[in-house]
């Protein structure tokens, strides 16, 4: 993995985890049928839980992201579904573009749009498998 | 997977002359996870450790270790079996040299990994014929964690494993109880008053104040349904009196009304914005703000 | 490995205890024909009470060589360094930092608390037992080289009466140490108690050959009336009450 989440943030580690995923996939870094990292691997390097970094395959695979194969390991999913998520992501890009646009001509700064996002989405979240 | 409760305490008391160290603590460990245990200096944390280890008995309620009676001879022989334990001195006999004590301990438990003694014994590079008391903190801290974990035991009881220790064996101490627990049937029930390391490694966490479990729960969830939400006001911020259940404390400060809520934050937000405010925000919340606040709350 | 931990505990003490004992035995037999040559002085020496008393009664036993090493060795010097060394022995344990810490590591471990104080226990007396016999069995070994002999048999009895009456010392020390945490009042209250019999045997001189110091010299035997078998056996069961009592303290006690 690319980065350590941070255990103090506030934000549970298995989304931080899910969120690097997912935007691994999406910038090409990871590609479908690779390999993730093995949960024991992954937990002692990242130093954390190995059930957080279960948990978070887990809400992976139920999301059609990766693919968990029994005994041999976690793999990110194959063409259909990865074009299903970068088509979602693209059409999101989009809008949030717009949306930063029009905001930054109102005058909006960049840590306050962000603040909004973080907000709205703070507030409006009942889990986090609710959300995405 | 949690129907099985290794360390299950319901109502347990403790008084030592005049004073009252434990209050009615009530908390349920399951299998397999890892149990942070927070609480200041002089909450009650060690003492309840010492409960349920048999070295004190109980004034009153119930302690159950792997289902046995905490306070019974017997049964707290065989709990000991299966547990390995951490002090928070970490006092090993000064005069016996590392190999000497590991000796000593494996005599004691049939079940001693001989392989995962090696593994410790290099990847902690204790020196074997030197002697407990010429060992440095840091080093009589890792000797112990070896003691403990190659014993073959199911449950780890550590009374604060990092204390003392710099970030850079914290964090090695840390990874081999990871390890450990990845490869292992294994719970772990540590204390703590780092919340860094109980966010890095625990999933659930209890915080103690006073003799009493204030707050009990998984930490993702603590961390899911925690928010913080700010108002600012035109002017003064209002007196509000949220109906919504949840609220845990209400700060004013000028123009600034600051809530905290642990749960239903959709429901206080609602009310909220019917006071008008000029901007809202609603953050997570850390667990030290949570510990912060929940230990400071009663006076 | 218990066994091994109160044996690494205790081996200073015992080893020097024998040292020690063993110096004094070889000394007490080696010094008799000094003895010997000082004894027509003895109706010369005209010293007033107790004191005085105490001198003519050790040269009158000095007449023989089994007076001369009753009075020096198992009345005195080896009852006194034995005495102290029972007590040495005896302190130390779960409460006191003797053990070196560790008071915690010791209770996490898979044992009742009776089985540590027993192993510790049976420790201290088994090197108490050694410190009583081969300290008095270099009597009979060395004494023909001042041309005398010691019986075996006589060596041995008494060690006996030293080791099982004097168990009581090291009892109490025992005892003791299972209510105070620290070395030192454990050790310092025993002595105090060891001190207080003793002076008792100066004041009730007739009876001295019943009290604790008299059972432990074997003086009945030594005079020819046989073994204080009384003594003996109250001594061993003061002593087992007092270990049990210690075993009492530790299982209830909170640490």
């Amino acid at each position: 993995m690319l980065f350590r989440p941070n255990p103090s943030s506030g934000v549970p580690i298995y989304l931080q985890l899910m969120e690097q995923v997912k935007h691994g996939i999406e910038t090409g870094a990871l590609r479908p049928g690779e390999q993730l990292p093995g949960i024991r691997p992954l937990a002692e390097e990242l130093v954390i839980n190995p059930n957080t970094v279960a948990k978070a395959y887990r809400e992976l695979e139920h999301e059609g992201v990766i693919e968990l194969r029994h005994g041999a390991g976690a793999f990110v999913s194959g063409q259909v579904r990865e074009k299903k998520l970068t088509d979602r992501l693209r059409a999101g890009q989009t809008i949030v573009a717009a949306a930063v646009e029009r905001l930054h001509a109102r005058g909006v700064t960049d840590e306050e749009i962000r603040r909004l996002f973080e907000a709205e989405l703070a507030g409006l979240s009942r889990s986090g498998g609710e959300r995405g | 997977m949690a129907d099985t409760f290794i360390i299950e305490t319901a109502d347990l008391r403790k008084h030592y002359d005049g004073v009252e160290a434990v209050r009615g603590l009530s908390l349920q460990v399951p299998a397999g996870s890892i149990y942070g245990f927070l609480g200041r200096n002089g909450a009650g944390k060690t003492t309840t450790i010492k409960l349920l280890l048999g070295m004190a008995r109980p004034t009153g309620g119930r302690a159950r270790v792997f289902g046995l009676a905490a306070d019974e001879d017997r049964a707290s022989v065989d709990i000991r079996r299966r547990t390995g334990f951490v002090s928070d001195d970490k006092d090993l006999y000064d005069y016996m040299t590392v190999a000497e004590m590991i000796r000593f301990t494996a005599a004691f438990f049939p079940r001693w990994r001989a392989d995962l003694e090696q593994r410790y014994l290099r990847a902690f590079a204790l020196p074997l014929d030197r002697k407990i008391k010429a060992l440095s903190r840091g080093m009589r801290t890792k000797l112990a964690l070896l003691l403990a974990l190659c014993r073959g035991a199911e449950l780890l009881i550590l009374d604060e494993p990092t204390a003392g220790l710099d970030p850079a064996m914290t964090e090695e101490v840390l990874q081999a109880l990871v390890t450990h627990v990845a490869a292992e049937e294994m719970t772990v029930f540590f204390s703590s008053h780092q919340i860094a390391e109980v966010d890095q490694i625990a999933d659930r966490v209890a915080i103690i104040d006073r003799g009493r479990a204030v707050l009990t729960g998984a930490l993702d969830d603590l961390r899911e349904s925690y928010r913080r939400i700010q108002l600012v006001f035109d002017g003064d911020a209002p007196e509000p009196a949220f109906r919504a259940p949840g609220v845990v404390r209400v700060r004013r400060k000028g123009r600034v009304l600051t809530v905290l809520s642990s749960a239903g934050a959709e429901r206080i937000l609602d009310e909220a914005r019917a006071l008008n405010p000029v901007s809202v925000d609603v953050v997570p919340v850390t667990l030290k703000e949570i510990f912060l606040e929940t230990v400071t709350v009663e006076d | 490995m218990l066994w091994y931990k109160s044996w690494l505990e205790t081996r200073w003490r015992f080893v020097i205890g024998l040292v020690l004992l063993m110096l004094s035995a070889c000394g007490t037999v080696l010094s008799y024909p000094q003895v010997v040559k000082l004894l027509p002085l003895a109706p010369t020496v005209q010293v007033s009470g107790e004191i005085g008393r105490r001198v003519s009664e050790a040269m009158e036993l000095a007449r023989t060589y089994r007076g001369f090493v009753w009075s020096e060795w198992f009345r005195q010097n080896m009852l006194q360094t034995w005495g102290l060394f029972a007590v040495l022995l005896g302190t130390g344990g779960l409460l006191s930092q003797a053990s070196g810490g560790g008071a915690l590591f010791t209770l996490s471990l898979p044992a009742t608390r009776s089985r540590l104080l027993g192993v510790r226990a049976a420790t201290g007396l088994a090197e108490l037992l050694v410190l009583a016999f081969v300290p008095s069995l270099l009597l009979p070994a060395l004494s023909p080289i001042v041309g005398q002999t010691y019986g075996i048999g006589e060596a041995l009895v008494h060690g006996a009466c030293v080791f099982i009456a004097g168990s009581v010392f090291f009892s109490l020390a025992f005892l003791l140490s299972t209510v105070f945490s620290g070395v030192w009042p454990p050790l310092l209250i025993a002595i105090c108690v060891a001190a207080v019999l003793r002076l008792f045997d100066v004041v009730l001189r007739d009876m001295s050959r019943y009290s604790v110091f008299g059972v432990m010299s074997g003086e009945t035997y030594f005079r020819g009336g046989g073994l204080p078998w009384l003594g003996l056996v109250a001594s061993a069961a003061a002593s087992a009450a007092m270990l049990y009592g210690a075993v009492l303290n530790i299982a209830r006690r909170d640490f």
